[in-house]
């Protein structure tokens, strides 16, 4: 197999850990003197309180070590992270690797052209070894830079072994991921099999390390084993054996996985159940929703809405629970204390209101960012063709694909919505009904302005439109996140998408912002209905 | 009779001399039509155009008298399609896509759909994933079929069909002609074509070359013979004979095409002695192929 058509086939694990990894520790090292203060007694009251925080989030990521320095920073909120981030992206290239190019029958479609199984197996490890390695050792790189630009050198030699260690986690949740998805018949399977397993072993290693006495078995955990090297903070140490450790695991697993590859049907797992014999249907389904508009879609993607609406749930009752701890964090702390001073109302609410509508704006962008990669791909895999073939007009496949994205962000804003109000009082965040419904219905636009920009995309040129809009809205996002942060003048900020939904739990509703929002919802809806119409469709 | 499909000067250019060119057709209300061509001489170009899918660079196409590009939605009333292709409904069972797509028509016929699914043996319960090519295929002719359509637009209808199913598929079609309908189907299987078509059009690198009925056809039949003498070949008379083409001769043995009848032949050969002879008729296919080499 051509390294270019592996590459091509790792793409979008690539382009999501350069996004990141890469920038994301070069970003976080950097800004360090402007987070913890550029005095050495600033920095020290900045550890003192990461030490804190560090404590009550041990269950999530591993104590801090000297957080008064960029490196140590780099290690507690870089390298913590990153170990869920890579056991991801290795267990998940491992599942698309076997199973998600087997459902696409390009496995059936290699072999046939005879190459080996095992010499298959074998290059798509080899080349992802390869590629997670440069991945990893260029976020090394990328860590050592971020801390050259805040003033504070670290050491080649910590990063370099830190590195290493994240180079066998990744390879061994790699492996891992090449023998779960051999059990598996297809990649969705294979996925919930190994994120089940990813799950438990994090939870392992969680368990152990937030227990007072260390369980013995919490060491067959990969994070454990990653976790026990902490070279890059100052006075951290390099896990010789640990690491070693992780290598075998995925090699183990890798040598497993080809055996199993070797033996069983492409396109069937090795575990296999037997199919009940059901009788034959010959009846049209009676389901009632399928036959009507809007809701059919609703009803076949229903358990995608379901999953976002889950996580976004999730994700507003753990920002409720966080409030508390982060305001404590902000007052202890001497360089992020002032920013409370100066916030408008109460500061839990206002908390709130920047971490909720932080998370539940990018969520709500990444959804419509999918629902826009759906778009396309319905385009070129012949499914709007045969929509189309019904008489529908085009202009009606769009509006009804933009009634199913108003009716699930809805949903999604409004269950979050609901789950917040229930959850603050309990946590005595004070909070206004009405400004909480505003910003629920304002994620609609905001969700449709980033939708209607990627429905022009989609309908002008559907392959390049999910890679344009993830770039727009991730250099938006960087601009809203990073400006405040950086200082960056005023109509640097507003160039930001992000920016147009305002601050509606602390400020006004922003109505220039809405406006601009609406104006961009109709300009993208309308253009793409027009651009659509006078498009070849799947050509 | 009215005309149920009209193509005139249809042209769809996609450069490098790619496309369709100039199609001028008529397909008549009633007509079982068959489109011919190797692959990528432009019969699935010019179907899409039919069902408004792609624009046409020039001229226009129309369906019952409605223009296919700007009533597209007026022509898919009265339309049944089969694409080349069908696309993947991945975990949506078959009696579900029937629903789907069924429902964006509005108003599906149960009954229809049973005796359809029943007749080509598919099992709506199954996941559309677990469908092999062939049943993919027979779920798509019964959202051709399932709403008794004017016309039937099909694009390689029997492609990945077993032979007792293609059996199905034609007296499916018979039924629709029998009924008033119309049927334009795609093909590359000359064979299929002959079971089913009135008339075909032949179609080579975006240009009609031919379109005739398939009479005309069976006139443009063949045969191949094979003679073999005791004593002289008389192959100078033969060559000379009418209709008389592709003489060779091997020792003994003669062998010829003859187009029309044979008496110009027997009595080129007449006064010889004949030992053996053996007339094949050639298959349509190789019909289509001497046509499309000259």
């Amino acid at each position: 197999m051509s390294p270019r058509l592996l590459l091509r086939l790792h793409r979008i694990g690539l382009i999501a850990m350069v996004y990141f990894g890469i920038f994301y520790v070069l970003v976080n090292s950097a800004a360090f003197p402007i987070i913890a203060g550029k005095t050495r007694a600033a920095q020290e009251a900045f550890g003192r309180s990461i030490t804190v925080l560090g404590a009550q989030f041990s269950w999530l990521l591993p104590s801090p070590i000297r957080p008064d320095t960029a490196a140590g920073y780099l290690q507690w909120r870089g390298y913590g992270f990153f170990a869920i981030l890579f056991a991801a992206w290795g267990l998940f290239s491992a599942c698309g690797a076997v199973r998600r190019d087997e459902d696409r029958g390009l496995v059936e479609s290699w072999l046939s052209s005879g190459i080996p199984r095992l010499r298959l197996l074998v290059s798509r490890s080899v080349f992802f070894a390869m590629l997670s390695a440069e991945i990893v050792f260029l976020t090394g790189a990328a860590g050592w830079l971020g801390c050259l630009i805040a003033g504070t050198p670290t050491q080649v030699a910590g990063l370099v072994g830190e590195s290493v260690a994240l180079w066998g986690l990744t390879l061994a949740c790699f492996g891992i991921g090449l023998l779960v998805a051999q059990m598996a018949a297809d990649f969705r399977s294979a996925a919930s099999a190994g994120s089940v397993v990813l799950v438990a072993m994090f939870l392992l290693d969680s368990i152990g390390r937030s227990s007072i006495h260390r369980a013995p078995f919490t060491d067959i955990s990969v994070f454990s084993l990653f976790n026990q090297s902490k070279s890059v903070a100052p006075g951290g140490t390099f896990d010789v054996a640990a690491t070693i450790v992780l290598f075998g695991i995925g090699a183990i697993a890798t040598v497993a996985a080809s055996a199993a590859f070797v033996r069983r049907d492409i396109g069937a797992g090795l575990i296999r159940t037997r199919r009940r014999r059901a009788p034959e249907v010959h009846e049209v389904s009676s389901n009632p929703l399928l036959r009507t508009p809007v809701l059919r879609g609703l009803w076949i993607r229903r358990v995608g809405a379901l999953g976002w609406t889950a996580g976004l749930a999730v994700t507003a009752a753990s920002v409720v629970l966080l409030v508390n701890i982060t305001a404590t964090f902000f007052a202890s702390t001497p360089t992020l204390s002032p920013y409370l001073r100066g916030l408008p109302g109460d500061v839990q609410t206002v908390l709130l209101a920047l971490i909720w509508l932080s998370f539940a704006q990018a969520l709500v962008a990444i959804f419509a960012i999918t629902s826009v990669s759906r778009w396309s791909s319905e385009d070129s895999s012949g499914v709007l063709e045969m929509e189309l073939a019904e008489p529908i007009p085009r202009w009606g496949v769009l509006a009804e694909r933009a009634a199913e994205l108003v009716v699930t962000l809805t949903i999604m804003s409004f269950v979050a919505t609901a789950v917040i109000l229930a959850l603050a009082p309990a946590e005595a965040i004070p909070l206004d009904v009405g400004k909480m419904l505003s910003a629920a219905a304002l994620l609609l636009p905001f969700g449709l302005t980033i939708a209607g920009v990627g429905a022009l995309l989609a309908g002008w040129r559907p392959r390049v439109a999910v890679v344009t809009l993830s770039t727009v809205t991730v250099i938006s996002y960087l601009v809203f996140e990073l400006g405040p942060l950086f200082k960056w003048p005023n109509w640097a900020d507003n160039l930001s998408v992000f920016q147009l939904y305002g601050t509606p739990l602390i400020t006004p509703v922003f109505v220039g912002g809405l406006i601009a929002m609406l104006v961009i919802v109709a300009v993208g809806f309308g253009s793409a209905g027009v651009v659509l119409a006078r498009r070849d469709v799947a050509a | 009779m009215t005309n149920a499909v009209v193509m005139h000067g249809l042209t769809k250019d996609y450069g490098s001399g790619h496309g369709l060119f100039n199609l001028d057709l008529e397909v008549a209300e009633g007509e079982v039509f068959g489109f011919l061509g190797p692959n990528g001489a432009g019969k699935t170009t010019a179907i899409r155009l039919l069902m408004g899918v792609i624009h046409a660079s020039a001229g226009a196409a129309t369906v019952f008298g409605l223009d296919c590009d700007r009533e597209a939605v007026a022509v898919k009333r009265e339309v049944g399609y089969l694409p080349g292709e069908l696309p993947q409904f991945g975990g949506m069972r078959g009696s579900e896509v029937v629903a789907y797509l069924g429902g964006m028509r509005g108003g599906i016929d149960s009954s229809r759909v049973k005796e359809l699914s029943e007749r080509l043996e598919l099992d709506l319960g199954r996941r559309f994933r677990e469908y092999s090519r062939g049943n993919k295929q027979k779920l798509g002719l019964v959202l051709a079929f399932m709403h008794r359509p004017r016309l039937l637009i099909l694009d390689e209808p029997t492609s990945g069909l077993d032979p007792l199913n293609q059996q199905t598929f034609q007296r499916l079609v018979g039924e629709t002609r029998a009924a008033g309908g119309t049927v334009f189907l795609s093909s590359h299987v000359l064979s299929e074509v002959e079971e089913t078509c009135s008339r075909v059009g032949i179609i080579r690198e975006g240009r009609l070359v031919s379109d005739m009925t398939m009479d005309k056809v069976h006139e443009l039949r063949f045969h191949e013979v094979v003679i073999e003498f005791r004593g002289d070949v008389p192959e100078a008379a033969v060559r000379a004979a009418a209709g008389v083409e592709t003489v060779a001769v091997e020792g003994s043995r003669l062998t010829c095409t003859v187009h029309g009848g044979f008496d110009p032949l027997l009595a080129a050969i007449s006064g010889h002695t004949v030992t053996d002879m053996v007339s094949r008729e050639p298959s349509l296919e190789s019909i289509f192929l001497s046509y499309y080499s000259k």
